[in-house]
């Protein structure tokens, strides 16, 4: 008898610490502490027993079922406490109590994700004014009165020297004629161009870069793109450059990377040649160096320069450049 | 420049597929935009013989014709007068789209059915008007493709060319880099040893005035021209390129300067005043009407080719209508000649007329093209205009430069490149495009470029040929060895990154707009006529009004996202912009450009947030204020102070305004938009905005973080509800509490405003607690109770306000 009471108490101590769902606490309440439990099934039998046994038979047995509903009970409390259960009463698929947050433009986002790279890599970053005079959109950069190269700029002009800059390339200008090499610049900037379509806002942003030291080669230039490319891409993104044409550069580089969209096997992105074009870049043109006093024995550097609405369209997969300026929230949140 | 791939084999042999030439040229840096089949619309248009016709039984002008197409007999209905048995025409049967997506489909014609459509030239967009349908000769079959039948099956190739490269803007120019990428020859269509010397002629003269303007100036005259269409081979190398067939001597100019690159034009000869041509600037008053019929005042900086008495071209722009050629024309004077770049430059701009010449004249033209492009142009007319050239011309070339040797260092080619090229290797290079190249000294090449390389006059134009040969892929990767130092932060971009981070975080989503602006934003923001801030910069050329001056404010472009998100069905909008506006200085002077913070917040508080939990109220004054408070307490920016606002802005609410000032000057208001501001913006719900100068919050000095050692003594905390005449300011109420100095005083905070039961009107209750607290004692009750009272009593005599009985 009491090695059953014993056996009794084990099992059913076993079974209650397995339990975790409070849906099953009823069944181990019916099955061990109910009217047609073992025990009460025990408690009956006690009558059977020895007499001089039964005052001890009996208190043991009470103290049992007090122990074991005492358990009950504890457990009970805890997984209520907890939660853990249906029948706890907390429906879980209520909406969480969010606060509301805001997001920065995806502009602004992918602006800062390039400045961050190359300020890690010791750029400093320097802004300029937006509305800039003829001298240092054009004819600092090399591209004097007259020059064919204006018309890859449609220039908008508030008088006849000044104009709203059309890349923020003339920083190369103003940073050189105040400070001298060694130099890690890049400028990040609101451009403009008086062209509007799907591909082409009339205000767009530019991230201009350059370096300036002794003996600074064009595989010093692509090595630099190549980490600021595999660091906003992918590592194994491919990358090619070609050779193109800005006056204030020479040799001059399109940088393209293998389309993002495709990966390269051609598609309308990248209008089937698998590649993208995505930064301008070249080795500062000595007549550049001339205009401030650098001498270009001495001296050479590259410059960079790259749309950052363009990068944002390629990473975040955006179709319609306009939807930048619309500031709908529906586009704004998804970034 | 647009070519065809069949046109460009005219001159060079290549197995490139059209778009492996494409990648080629591109990698070359002749960059291709396009690679597209030309005239793809017309590939399901087939050639039908006409077997029969017979007149429509219900319509007089109207013919039933009986074709056959390859293995099947149609019958069309047509409208053509030409239409008759044993001609070969262009059909369109049913389920063909033509140009403009007109869709071809079985029909019925005043009761006759037509199976398709017998097509006009027009109609397939090959030509610009046209009688009757199209009548096809030669080797043709019925059934076969138009394009074959036309021989059309061609590529078109469109290169975005860079300004370096006008030798490249010609199919010869292109083949020569072709040629030269495949190791193939290229073949002129005239020969360079068989160009006829010119030495004047007796039956006209030709002068230059200024050889600086026109280095070259080759003239030839033509007889026994027969102003005519030209031959299909002509046109269609033209309508291939998207150009328009006038007639042969047109056609013939046009498609030598696509051809080799130099623009060429004809005179009616009769038309010329003496038998002369002069090339010489405009005089003071003098006028042209051009081809395009502009009637155009000229001046003296604009080069003019004139006769004897007038001009009659704007050199190498525009001809003249005075000497244009007619059908009649027999006898016609043909100019090929070499302009100065910047001259033709500024002339077309002055007259805002811009052409295929001008193009190339403003780009560079080689000057020894000239006397080969007129050469070409002769065969052609002699040969398709029955011409007949006269003995003699004139080839005057006293401008044209000598050829020019340029020096090229390998060591500073090395160093600029990171590469460790041989000066044969370079030489191997250079040589293979064309350039001579001797070896000067052990580091130095003399290197002599091609008249058509008028790109290249500097070392630096040699090293960049250098290394798109040697192929920029093939350039190793390094990064450069630079002396390490720290890069200073600016203070404005490190606030801009925090204060947009404290504003995304108050779920304020950020906005850019253009930084130019209607000019109607002062008007709609109810600007007296005479307020400063109406003074804008004015963009000379917008692409429209309402991006026509450079904005003053933030508010107006915030606005209107309000009012695109309210229409867009996004009533709950909370925006900021940290951006530049633009104050206009004198004539001729950089604007000043200020950094401007602008909030605007409209619709309810939680908009966003899950409405079980939150309220859904309408935000108020107090959330921007909040917002401007929390953002300044973040900011650490305790000098700046809320005052009421005494300049009005026609645009706020002047209940609902304050100001932000920080030592005695302005930096900024925060309020409601006025309802009269609202209406002008079309917006119908309350807008509560922030406009703060960013430069000047800048400059702020934040204070310092300091420690101050934790409390160790418990506080006490004593409330306060005071009935207070309804003017009272509660927060004058609790500067005076801060005012007596108290020093057990550590904490007040306003809980509660009450007005209603109990409350007399014109009343308000204010309850406020304080909390006191001593650095180095517990304080007893009875040393509280008596700062307390002093407290409760200096407010209630001072705002005349009376305990309230709870």
């Amino acid at each position: 008898m009491e090695e059953a009471l014993q056996k009794l108490k084990a099992e059913a101590t076993a079974d209650l610490a397995a339990i975790t769902r409070a849906s099953d606490l009823e069944p181990f309440r019916i099955k061990y502490l109910g009217r047609k439990s073992p025990f009460a099934q025990l408690m009956r039998q006690l009558g059977d027993a020895p007499s001089e046994d039964r005052p001890r038979l009996g208190q043991l047995a009470n103290e049992l079922k007090k122990d074991l509903q005492l358990l009950f009970d504890e457990k009970k409390a805890s997984l209520v406490q907890e939660g853990a259960g249906e029948s706890s009463g907390i429906d879980l698929t209520l909406p969480g109590r969010m606060q509301p947050q805001g997001k920065l433009h995806p502009v602004t986002q992918i602006m800062e994700e390039i400045c961050a790279i190359f300020e890690g890599l010791g750029f400093t970053v320097a802004e300029g004014p937006d509305i800039e005079t003829d001298f240092y959109n054009f004819e600092a950069l090399n591209i004097p009165a007259h020059h064919p190269a204006r018309d890859m700029h449609d220039t908008f002009y508030v008088d006849d020297s000044i104009l709203l800059r059309t890349h923020t390339s003339p920083m190369q200008a103003r940073v050189m004629e105040t400070k001298q090499p060694p130099l890690r610049v890049i400028s990040p900037g609101k451009v403009y161009r008086c062209d509007s379509d799907i591909t082409h806002t009339p205000m767009f942003h530019q991230v201009e870069g350059f370096l300036v030291d002794t003996n600074v080669s064009f595989a010093d230039l692509k090595g630099v793109l190549s980490v600021f490319i595999a660091k906003m891409f992918a590592e194994t993104t491919p990358i090619r450059f070609r050779p193109s044409f800005f006056p204030f550069t020479e040799p001059s580089a399109e940088v393209d990377i293998g389309c993002v969209m495709c990966k390269g096997k051609g598609c309308r992105v990248c209008k089937q040649s698998g590649w993208l074009e995505i930064l301008g870049a070249g080795m500062i043109d000595p007549e550049v160096f001339k205009k401030v006093d650098y001498d270009p024995e001495l001296y050479s550097g590259f410059a960079f320069g790259l749309g950052v609405e363009r990068i944002a369209m390629l990473k975040y997969g955006i179709n319609d450049i306009r939807l930048y300026y619309e500031n709908d929230l529906r586009f704004l949140r998804q970034f | 420049m647009k070519f065809t791939v069949d046109w460009l084999k005219q001159y060079t042999d290549f197995s490139y597929t059209p778009q492996e030439l494409a990648d080629r040229l591109t990698m070359a840096g002749l960059e291709v935009d396009a690679v597209t089949g030309i005239f793809p619309e017309l590939q399901d248009v087939k050639v039908a013989e006409i077997l029969e016709t017979r007149p429509h039984p219900d319509a007089d002008r109207l013919q039933v014709c009986d074709v056959q197409v390859g293995q099947e007999k149609k019958c069309i209905v047509c409208g053509a007068p030409n239409a008759r048995p044993g001609i070969f025409v262009p059909v369109a049967l049913p389920g063909v789209v033509l140009a403009g997506g007109f869709k071809i489909k079985k029909s019925k014609i005043r009761g006759q059915a037509s199976d398709g459509m017998l097509c006009s030239a027009k109609e397939l967009g090959l030509a610009q008007d046209a009688d009757g349908i199209m009548e096809l000769a030669g080797v043709i079959t019925s059934g076969q493709s138009i394009l074959e039948a036309l021989e059309l099956k061609d590529t078109l190739i469109e290169v975005d060319l860079t300004p370096n490269r006008p030798d490249c803007a010609s199919v010869i120019g292109t083949a020569r880099e072709v040629a030269a990428m495949s190791g193939t020859q290229l073949r002129l269509p005239v020969a360079l040893d068989s160009l006829p010397k010119l030495e004047g002629t007796p039956s006209f003269t030709v002068t230059v005035a200024d050889e600086s303007l026109c280095p070259r100036y080759v003239a030839r005259r033509l007889t026994g021209v027969t102003v005519a269409p030209s031959p299909w081979w002509l046109q269609k190398r033209l309508i291939s390129v998207g150009q328009r067939p006038i007639n042969n001597v047109v056609d013939a100019t046009n498609f030598v300067m696509l051809e080799f690159g130099q623009p060429l034009h004809a005179f009616d000869f009769k038309k010329l005043a003496g038998s002369a041509l002069v090339v010489r600037t405009a005089r003071e008053g003098e006028k042209i009407t051009t081809l395009d019929g502009q009637a155009r005042e000229l001046d003296p900086t604009m080069l003019m080719i004139c006769d004897a008495e007038k001009p009659v071209a704007v050199a190498g722009v525009m001809g003249g209508d005075n000497s244009v050629i007619e059908t009649t024309s027999t006898e016609i004077l043909l100019e090929s000649a070499c302009f100065n770049a910047v001259s033709i430059r500024k002339t077309s701009r002055k007259l805002n007329l811009s052409t295929d010449a001008s193009y190339r004249f403003e780009r560079g033209v080689d000057p020894q093209l000239a006397p080969l492009a007129m050469e070409r142009l002769v065969q052609i007319l002699t040969d398709i205009a029955g011409a007949t050239v006269d003995e003699g011309g004139f080839d005057l070339a006293g401008g044209v430069p000598l050829p020019q040797e340029y020096s090229l260092r390998v060591s500073q080619t090395n160093r600029l490149l990171g590469t460790n090229l041989t000066a044969v290797e370079i030489s191997g290079y250079l040589t293979a495009i064309e350039m001579s190249v001797r070896q000067v000294d052990e580091d130095t090449l003399g290197v002599t470029p091609p008249s058509f390389r008028i790109d290249i006059e500097r070392e630096a134009d040699l090293i960049e040929e250098v290394t798109r040969l040697y192929g920029y892929n093939e350039i190793g990767v390094s990064l450069p060895v630079v002396p390490m130092s720290f890069a200073n932060r600016d203070a404005g971009r490190t606030l801009k990154k925090e204060v947009a981070a404290l504003l995304t975080a108050n779920s304020c989503y950020e906005a850019i707009n253009y930084s130019f602006v209607s000019p109607g934003h002062g008007d709609l923001l109810g600007l007296a006529a005479g307020d400063e801030r109406r003074q804008t910069v004015k963009i000379l050329n917008p692409l429209t009004e309402d991006q026509s001056v450079m904005r003053r404010s933030l508010l107006p472009g915030l606005l209107e996202n309000v009012r695109w998100n309210i229409n867009h069905q996004n009533g709950d909008v909370r925006l900021f912009e940290v951006g530049k506006v633009f104050v206009p200085k004198a004539e001729g002077k950089q604007p000043d450009e200020e950094t401007k913070l602008g909030v605007v917040l409209s619709g309810r508080r939680y908009g966003q947030a899950p409405a079980l939990y939150f309220e859904q109220d309408p935000l108020d004054f107090f959330d921007v204020k909040g917002l401007v408070l929390s953002l300044l307490k973040e900011l650490r920016l305790d000098q700046v102070e809320l005052v009421p606002d005494d300049r009005h802005n026609p645009y706020v609410d002047p209940c609902q305004a304050l100001l932000l000032r920080a030592d005695g000057k302005r930096l900024g208001q925060l309020g409601r938009f006025s309802n009269q501001c609202l209406k002008n913006f079309t917006i119908k719900q309350d807008v509560y905005f922030i406009d703060i100068n960013f430069d000047a919050l800048t400059a702020l000095e934040p204070a310092p973080k300091k420690f101050t050692s934790l409390p160790r003594f418990p506080s006490v905390e004593r409330d306060i509800a005071i009935v207070v005449p309804e003017p009272v300011a509660t927060g004058a109420m609790i500067a005076a509490i801060w005012e007596q100095g108290e020093k057990l005083v550590e904490h007040i905070e306003l809980f509660d405003v009450f007005r209603g039961k109990n409350i007399a009107e014109g009343f308000k209750s204010v309850a406020i607690s304080v909390t006191y607290r001593s650095h180095d004692k517990t304080l007893q009750e009875k040393a509280v109770a008596k700062v307390h009272q002093r407290i409760v009593d200096k407010v209630l005599s001072r705002f005349d306000g009376r305990l309230r009985e709870v």
